[in-house]
């Protein structure tokens, strides 16, 4: 396998979107549950209020966060003609990534480990 | 500037498909002096301690493109790359062939799939029906407009570095897009509108995932990613863009203004 940053970004963007994805799936069901009736809605919403999926939605904002800012990388490259700034270009994508997730992630985790 | 010697190991994958189930490594002892190219190296292990290595040059002036291999993995011209500077830590340089690529034997890979793709975008001149008695006259920014894609010497370093061709067999690649985008950009060409549509099918310019390893690749730092961009904004205007052309062939044998020194 060729090595490279522009392939990090390139399995990053994929997995997140896999990620994405999958996510998408989980949502419809629970919400899908509100047509089998409340208690249905109420019980899929508990099974997910447990500690382990709100550690989880740290992921899902990273998931969210990063993909986006790489569309926003991407359309750079498209259309400013800056493949120059190939490089730094991720590396700014992945810090600016990292300081959102983690502004985000810590009130979602203090409010996991609150119960 | 320093003369003495360095002793490196050279680690070569080896690979003879009439002997072997799958690819190992073999690994030689030479001095990198001053100077000496990894080329060198590998002459120097095939004369004097294994005859067998098997490798492909012609030119040793980085303009054949026959030698490209893959060094502690990247793509690069071993002819023009000095041993000294690819050395690692560990006193230790690392040969593969070319990524991606069927492997004839040790570090020669079979090509035809590059050349395929390659013909596959016409790379030739189509010229308009007025050709010049003279000569044709671009002008500067026509010429820089074409970003010294004409430098490519077809050397597959870069196709061999794209995961996109490693994932889809049908992919032009970068450096038939390259080509392409030099013909398109081409104003001598009469046919970019053609072109284009071919390129705009599903295995041309939009196949591309902008992962930049062939800028990376390029041992002449040319930019496929950029001309592929570009070939992307042309295709979506393809037929104003060869209606523009017709019009400005009209004036292709016309002087382009004041010559200096005349």
């Amino acid at each position: 396998m060729y090595r490279s940053t522009g392939f990090l970004s390139f399995l990053l963007r994929r997995v997140t979107g896999v990620a994405l994805v999958l996510y998408l799936l989980l949502h419809i069901w629970v919400i899908g549950g509100i047509n089998s009736g409340a208690d249905t809605f109420n019980s899929r919403m508990e099974f997910l209020g447990k500690p382990f999926f709100r550690v989880l939605e740290i992921g899902l904002l990273a998931a969210v966060v990063y993909h986006g800012i790489d569309g926003i990388r991407l359309l750079m490259v498209h259309y400013l003609n800056v493949t120059e700034y190939r490089k730094s270009l991720l590396y700014a994508a992945l810090a600016v990534s990292a300081i959102l997730v983690i502004a985000g992630g810590l009130p979602i985790l203090l409010f996991a480990l609150e119960g | 500037m320093s003369t003495t010697a360095l002793s490196v190991t050279v680690r070569i994958q080896r690979f003879n498909p009439d002997v072997d189930k799958k690819p190992y490594w073999d690994e030689f002892k030479v001095e990198a002096t001053q100077g000496k190219t990894i080329l060198d190296a590998l002459h120097e292990i095939k004369e004097e301690q294994d005859g067998s290595v098997t490798f492909q040059r012609s030119c040793r002036h980085a303009i054949c493109g026959s030698c490209a291999m893959n060094v502690n993995g990247q793509n690069m011209l071993v002819c023009e790359t000095p041993l000294r500077e690819h050395v690692d830590r560990k006193g230790r340089i690392t040969i593969r062939p070319l990524p991606y690529l069927p492997i004839i034997k040790d570090l020669v890979v079979d090509r035809t799939r590059f050349w395929e793709q390659y013909l596959r975008v016409k790379p030739w001149l189509i010229p308009p029906e007025n050709i010049p008695e003279k000569e044709f006259r671009m002008s500067e920014d026509e010429v820089k407009a074409l970003h010294d894609a004409e430098h490519c010497i077809m050397c597959g370093a870069c196709y061999s570095s794209c995961q996109v061709v490693a994932l889809n067999k049908s992919y032009i690649g970068p450096h038939a897009l390259l080509k392409a985008f030099l013909r398109v950009m081409d104003p001598r060409d009469s046919a970019p509108a053609a072109r284009l549509d071919d390129l705009d099918k599903g295995d041309g310019v939009y196949r591309c995932h902008t992962i930049f390893n062939c800028i990376d690749a390029c041992p002449k730092k040319l930019n496929p990613t950029e001309a592929i961009e570009t070939l992307r904004k042309l295709a979506m205007k393809r037929q104003a863009f060869e209606d523009a052309r017709r019009e400005r062939q009209q004036q292709l044998n016309e002087p382009i203004g004041p010559v200096p020194g005349h």
